[in-house]
């Protein structure tokens, strides 16, 4: 039996772990994805029939607006999955981050993650959905990035709560990905030189992160552990 | 030491310092001969220990302007990042402007701050630099989700840059994560019938949190019960986050933010 068409919306679907994930998911559901590039850039490297919203999680409310007004938009009345994927993060020296670059990094990576999450819960609440928040193995700290490293640990403990809470009604779960090779450690200023031989693919992280919403569990590490023992040869599909 | 000496006293900075916890640290470092900066948003009422900055810490404009002006006040020998606001009830009910405020003081403030004074040279070396963070850190907060997010983020953001800050700057960072004080923010949030005197008086609190941090301590858990929770909050986050629920959560009458 086929597995029903679902509708999912994922943020920071344009790149890395988010796009391949997209790849995976297009022509099995429905997907409306979220990005920070303009509709010229993105909708060529998306799958034909995915739905695409301009919206930098750099000003989060802003971006709230908007992937609500997209909903709307599209029709939708309720979300099987909310996946919010997107993030940034910026290495430096001395563990000291200038202040724009904190700022960019807990607007997109917690406070965007805070008020889509508020925003869209009557449309999981509907569909008895799943949140899903993509945090970091770095979320236990992380001196080369601390900023990044406290706004996953903020997202961690926003799943704790909010899975409490809304237990019976959505599912809320936080799954940690390990090192991933996508151009997000470029982007950070970050070179890993030769040990991003050894990252996980992110077509395999994709396949992992699919298992891992599709079994609403939480939390889940996503790692070298994992990958190592196959598990992105047995992921679940959503 | 020096305590007579004609230099001017060492300073000391504490945020939220017109009440509450922040009220007792600013007081405790004034009497141990600290010239005290506190900032707060509210005045501090008669006869402050300290020197009273004013500042809205949910203003980005406002926190760069106070960056600059902390940078030629310093160094500072003793930073104290405390304040913060809370925002409790149904995640769902609580408005989008609350938690976005909630997230800039107790979350993106205190680090930009951190960072700016780092940059700026404004961190005397072997200065203390303490964040106060939450008992919630070794649990789930449900009822007060953002909130319990923030001092997440907070915690870890400290955990991040105590080996950094002590190769750069010299500086040692603790994290202080308090339970429930007996000060005002605690009885405007705690659910009807919640048992004051339950709760540490603020002033014991800074008095451990400050002794915790002169001995270099990395993490601080003032007081035998909030060690014991931290412990078990530590081995069992999901059932003790499921008895969190029950005992506030489910209990909440109000919802406040």
């Amino acid at each position: 039996m086929a597995a029903a068409r679902r509708r999912i919306v994922i943020t920071g679907g344009t790149s890395g772990i988010g796009l391949a994930l997209v790849r995976r998911l297009a022509g099995r559901h429905d997907i409306l994805v979220a990005g920070r590039r303009d509709d010229a850039d993105a909708l060529p490297v998306l799958p034909e029939g995915v739905r695409y919203v301009h919206a930098p999680l750099t000003d989060p409310e802003a971006a709230t607006r908007a992937i609500a007004e997209a909903l709307l938009k599209a029709g939708w009345v309720k979300l099987d999955n909310l996946i919010l994927n997107a993030g940034t993060g910026f290495a430096v020296e001395g563990g000291t981050e200038t202040a724009a670059q904190v700022r960019d990094t807990l607007a997109v990576n917690l406070t965007a993650s805070v008020l889509l999450a508020r925003a869209l819960f009557p449309w999981l609440d509907k569909a008895a959905g799943t949140l899903t928040l993509v945090g970091s193995v770095a979320h236990t700290g992380q001196g080369l990035f601390p900023a990044y490293a406290a706004s996953k640990a903020g997202l961690h403990g926003l799943a704790r709560a909010l899975r409490a809470e809304w237990a019976g009604r959505v599912a809320v779960q936080i799954v940690h990905p390990g090192p991933t090779r996508t151009e997000m450690h470029q982007k950070a200023g970050h070179d890993p030189g030769r040990l991003r031989t050894i990252f996980i693919p992110a077509d395999s992280m994709a396949v992992m992160l699919e298992g891992a919403i599709a079994a609403r569990r939480s939390p889940v590490t996503l790692s070298f552990g994992r990958y190592w023992t196959g598990g992105a040869a047995w992921g679940g599909k959503l | 030491m020096g305590r007579e000496a004609v230099s001017a006293p060492p300073n000391a900075l504490v945020t939220g310092a017109s009440a509450g916890l922040g009220r007792a640290f600013a007081e405790r470092l004034a009497a141990d001969g600290f010239a005290v900066t506190g900032i707060d948003r509210d005045a501090p009422g008669a006869d402050p220990p300290f020197d009273h900055v004013r500042c809205d810490l949910a203003d980005p404009g406002a926190v760069d302007a106070l960056v600059g002006e902390l940078a030629a006040r310093g160094p500072f020998n003793w930073v104290v990042l405390n304040a913060g606001i809370s925002a409790t009830g149904p995640f769902e009910m609580i408005p989008p402007g609350a938690h976005a405020r909630l997230l800039a003081i107790n979350t993106e403030a205190p680090i930009v701050l951190t960072a700016g004074l780092a940059a700026a040279g404004a961190l005397a070396p072997g200065a203390r630099l303490v964040f106060v963070s939450s008992l919630s850190h070794f649990t789930g907060y449900p009822g007060a989700a953002s909130y319990g997010a923030s001092k997440d983020a907070l915690a870890v953001y400290a955990k991040s840059i105590r080996a950094p800050f002590k190769k750069a700057y010299g500086v040692s960072v603790s994290v202080a994560c308090p339970g429930p004080l007996r000060t005002d923010h605690a009885a405007r949030h705690a659910p009807e019938g919640a048992d004051a005197e339950k709760r540490m008086p603020p002033y014991e609190a800074a008095r451990r949190i400050l002794a915790g941090a002169q001995r270099g301590k990395a993490m601080i858990t003032p007081g035998a019960g909030a060690t014991v929770f931290a412990f078990i909050g530590g081995l069992a986050p999901g059932p003790v986050t499921s008895v969190m629920k029950r005992i506030i959560y489910d209990k909440l009458d109000r919802s406040v933010f």
